[in-house]
């Protein structure tokens, strides 16, 4: 039995009738047509599906979309205004972060949940925040890289 | 040396924007109108024949447009050798064999479908050892494999389980035996480990009213897909179109057909021509259609005389490649090549099995059975070492290959830095320094490996009227940065900017030729095909400009956009004022260039012997050092540092170049401590993120990328190959740490805590004898 549902996605009002079992995964994807976000495993233990939900990293294929019912949403898509890179996705391209680029939507999300946190982690909290989304062809260094260097430089509210 | 403005600069990734906004379309993104969804009904049966199959109630689903059984294309497809069933029509020969198929209008109605489909097995006893699959009684898992079509290099056994048998001979063995003083042997092992790329399989097919295919797929060679299909099919060439979306990751994963067939069925049989996709789930990615790395058993044996000299080396390699050949024929030929290492051995005998079970099919994976050798090799080189008292990296520079020693094919070698780089290594690493905190230790690794050979590229260079530039290439974007560096090539070729060149995706359609890409092959071999597209361009370009600027077209030169006559640089013309399309008025004409590259000198391997004097155009080499540090308790090992030295000819892309290592050696990480697929009885026990662990973040040591530059005479630019070199060495020499930190040598992979304590365990027992 769908159900009406309405939520904040990347700072804008969006509505729809949902069937209950659907995830915040392909709500996003196939609904809103927002790709940006990936699906690696749809069972929560890869990280590609990482949003931000009021702020806080969450696997949106754990979520169904009825759950996010008033939240407010951010996908990658929602990262850069007017086409201008955000900083961290600035850090990524000139630090050699990205290779394939299936993790680097919710790796880059991941970084952002964790520096609007924690301005200047340590590197160990930079491994330990992004710990949960796995990368198979970085080997992380340079993503580590990134995003320290993000938080050494001076970083716009955003 | 020449000076080159942008070639050997480290460019960010030209795709990194549409990476990082998510704007970039994978093939598990794509969408097209119409398009339907397809699932797959897998057999819960590791060996049975298929008695029958009912679709009747799946057929009457809502929204399930066609429902495919083996019987609807009783044939089978394979590139080594054509063994491999679209569906299961007479037998399933592994747990996942794929029985049926639905295309529906959604996925859950797709899944749904398949609950509804009855099949009826007579189940079969199964074999899940190799080497008890060798055995003269063991069940036939291919009992018409004498019949198969297969590649004429390819020593399939009829009658067993064999389906492939590499064989070096060089020398008399047992007279390299007879001069050793000492005489080592030993038996080491690897897991079945899968590529677990992030982004999975995916493939579209779509059927148009002619018959012919259009595929929409994430596939490393786009032309091997052509190839099977129009042989497997008995379809033309020019009636199968394969478009390659962005790959999320391949390894050599998505290397030859593999979710492709599935859709094709499903494509011919669905109604009014519609596309239909199937997406593999994380499940079936580690174990169903989609291949693993070969298990591997290696025994060794190896003589040496007391100074250190290797005398004679003799190894039995039996790889898993379970229920289909697919690549695996391949891998065995490589694993045989590359043993045993890269070290000057005057006697070898190199035997290498590739065996048929009822597991899940092995593949092509990043080091191609280079890892699983060169895993045996290097563990035992420091066995040898401890034995004659040598310091390990003493002992390995003792014997490795130099510019011009004779290989275990009789290859003169040329283009070897590997002495380079153990000399960079050990010194980044103060390798004499011993460990003085108690449980570190390090460990010294090499390694070497070849290319495909012999390979042909072959290459469009399209100059648009206004002077920029389309790249027609089928060399795949992987993650590994060959968009990068070929539009480094080209801009340097064309002495244009990079933004004025374009890569067009690779489409068979389109894009011409290419053997495919893997082997580390495409910068080596795509690239020297775009310098001789470029070539031609100019040649073209010069021939007007000449006439235009009244110069004989030998004095002119392409820089900075334009052409100029060599010496009088204000003497000039920018290309995209050339005549080449719509402002043609008698002069000029539309430029295209064409570049072919290939190999003509390659020497078939003799197939008693091994011997050839040219099996690889090239040959990588690269000394690793691992620090680590071992946990006495609990067994945990953690890896410090990895300091890798690579002998990759000429960095094209030094950014680039370290990325590959890094992501290597992160492989590398997994390979050696963590990854295994278990299975009982066929069926995989953990294919999910959660059980089969992968490193994480937290997992990896300090990376010390190091590259060396030989500049290779027939690379562009001096340029070989660095692909998958970085993952074979990384195993090895944190085994050898942990055994300088702890005095146990573990032979059989991955070396997880429990092994660890165990063997640590033993030999506290043997220290005191009771």
């Amino acid at each position: 039995m769908k159900r009406q549902v309405r939520m904040k996605v990347n700072g804008e009002e969006v509505e729809g009738w949902i069937d209950p079992r659907r995830t915040l995964l392909d709500f996003l994807r196939d609904d809103l047509n927002l790709g940006g976000t990936k699906k690696g495993c749809d069972l929560g233990n890869c990280g590609a599906c990482t949003v931000l939900i009021n702020g806080k990293p969450i696997n949106s294929c754990l979520v169904l979309a009825v759950e996010a019912e008033g939240q407010e949403i951010l996908t990658i898509e929602g990262l850069s205004e007017e086409k201008r890179l955000h900083p961290i996705q600035e850090a990524f391209i000139e630090h050699g972060a990205v290779q394939c680029g299936y993790c680097t939507p919710g790796m880059i999300l991941s970084a952002k949940a964790l520096l609007d946190e924690n301005p200047h982690p340590t590197e160990w909290e930079v491994r330990v925040a992004i710990s949960g989304n796995l990368c198979r062809c970085t080997g992380y260094k340079k993503i580590v890289e990134a995003i320290l260097s993000v938080s050494q430089g001076a970083m716009n509210d955003r | 040396m020449e000076t080159l403005k942008i070639v050997g600069r480290s460019i960010p990734r030209i795709d990194g924007v549409d990476k990082v906004t998510g704007l970039c379309v994978f093939g598990a993104d794509l969408k097209l109108p119409g398009m339907l969804y397809g699932k797959v009904l897998r057999s819960p049966l590791p060996h049975a024949k298929v008695i029958h199959v009912d679709t009747s109630r799946a057929e009457r689903l809502s929204g399930v447009k066609t429902v495919v059984t083996g019987k609807d294309l009783p044939i089978t497809y394979g590139g080594a050798v054509r063994d491999q069933p679209y569906y299961c029509f007479e037998k399933v020969r592994y747990i996942g064999d794929p029985v049926a198929g639905v295309a529906a209008v959604d996925e859950e109605t797709a899944e749904e479908a398949l609950d509804l489909i009855r099949v009826e097995y007579e189940e079969l006893p199964a074999v899940f050892d190799p080497i008890r699959a060798m055995a003269p009684d063991a069940i036939r898992i291919h009992e018409r494999l004498g019949e198969y079509w297969h590649l004429p290099f390819v020593t399939l056994i009829p009658g067993s389980n064999v389906c492939n048998h590499f064989k070096l001979r060089k020398g008399d063995i047992e007279e390299g035996f007879r001069e050793a003083d000492l005489i080592e042997e030993d038996t080491y092992t690897t897991a079945m480990i899968q590529h677990c790329h992030l982004e999975p399989h995916a493939s579209i097919s779509q059927v148009d009213s002619t018959g012919a295919i259009t595929l929409w797929t994430n596939t490393q060679h786009p032309y091997s897909c052509l190839r099977d299909l129009s042989k497997s099919l008995g379809m033309p060439m020019n009636k199968i179109r394969v478009i390659v979306t962005p790959l999320g990751g391949g390894f050599g994963g998505k290397a030859w057909l593999k979710v492709e067939p599935l859709t094709v069925v499903l494509a011919m049989k669905v109604k009014n021509y519609r596309p239909v996709k199937i997406t593999l789930t994380r499940e079936e990615e580690f174990y169903a259609t989609s291949v693993v790395r070969h298990p591997s058993i290696i025994t060794i044996k190896s003589g040496i005389k007391k100074d250190g000299t290797l005398t004679a080396q003799k190894v039995r390699i039996i790889l898993d490649t379970g229920a289909y050949a697919d690549l695996g024929p391949m891998v065995t030929m490589w694993a045989g090549l590359v043993f045993p290492g890269p070290y000057k051995v005057p006697y070898i005998w190199t035997d290498v099995f590739c065996v048929y079970t009822n597991n899940p099919i092995a593949g092509a994976f990043r080091g191609f059975g280079n890892s699983q050798t060169i895993w045996a090799i290097e563990s035992h080189m420091d066995a040898l070492a401890e034995k004659l008292g040598m310091d390990p990296s003493e002992f390995r520079l003792k014997n490795a290959v130099e510019e011009g020693s004779i290989s275990a094919t009789g290859q003169v070698l040329n283009g070897v830095g590997i002495k380079e780089c153990i000399q960079k290594v050990t010194a980044a690493t103060k390798w004499k320094e011993k460990e003085k905190k108690e449980g570190r230790g390090k460990g010294i690794a090499l390694m070497h490996q070849p290319t495909a050979t012999p390979s042909a590229s072959s290459s469009f260079i399209k100059i648009k009227e206004d002077g920029t530039v389309e790249v027609l290439v089928s060399t795949v974007e992987m993650g590994q940065g060959s968009n990068t560096v070929l539009t480094q090539i080209v801009a340097e070729e064309l002495g244009i900017r990079m933004e004025d060149v374009r890569i067009v995706r690779p489409d068979t359609d389109i894009t011409p030729y290419d053997h495919g890409t893997s082997a580390s092959r495409s910068t080596f071999s795509m690239g020297n095909a775009l310098r001789a597209a470029a070539v031609d361009a100019k040649k073209q370009l010069f021939e007007i400009a000449a006439d235009l600027l009244e110069a004989n077209p030998l004095d002119l030169v392409a820089s900075e956009g334009s052409i100029y006559v060599k010496g009088s640089p204000e003497q000039k013309i920018p290309i995209g004022q050339i005549p080449m399309g719509s402002s043609y008025l008698g002069k000029g004409k539309p430029i295209i260039g064409k570049g072919t590259f290939t190999v003509p000198d390659a020497a078939r391997l003799d197939p008693e012997t091994g011997q050839s004097e040219n099996p690889s155009v090239f040959w990588m080499y690269a000394a690793h050092v691992a620090e680590v540090e071992v946990d006495r308790e609990t067994g945990k090992v953690k890896v410090l540092r990895m300091t890798a030295a690579h002998d990759l000819g000429r960095a094209i892309n030094p950014l680039a170049c370290e990325q590959q290592i890094e992501g290597a050696l992160g492989m590398g990480v997994g390979m050696a401590l963590m990854e295994e697929l278990k299975l009982e009885n066929g069926r995989p026990l953990n294919p999910n993120f959660v059980d089969y662990k992968l490193p994480t973040s937290m997992d990896m040591p300090e990376m010390e990328p190091i590259i060396v530059e030989t500049y290779h005479e027939r690379g562009p630019y001096g340029a070989k190959g660095l692909g998958e070199p970085a993952l074979s060495a990384t195993a090895p020499a944190i085994a050898n740490a942990i055994y300088d930190a702890v005095g146990v040598r573990i032979k059989n992979l991955p070396i997880t805590p429990d092994k660890v304590l165990k063997a640590l365990r033993e030999k506290e027992t043997k220290s005191f004898p009771k």
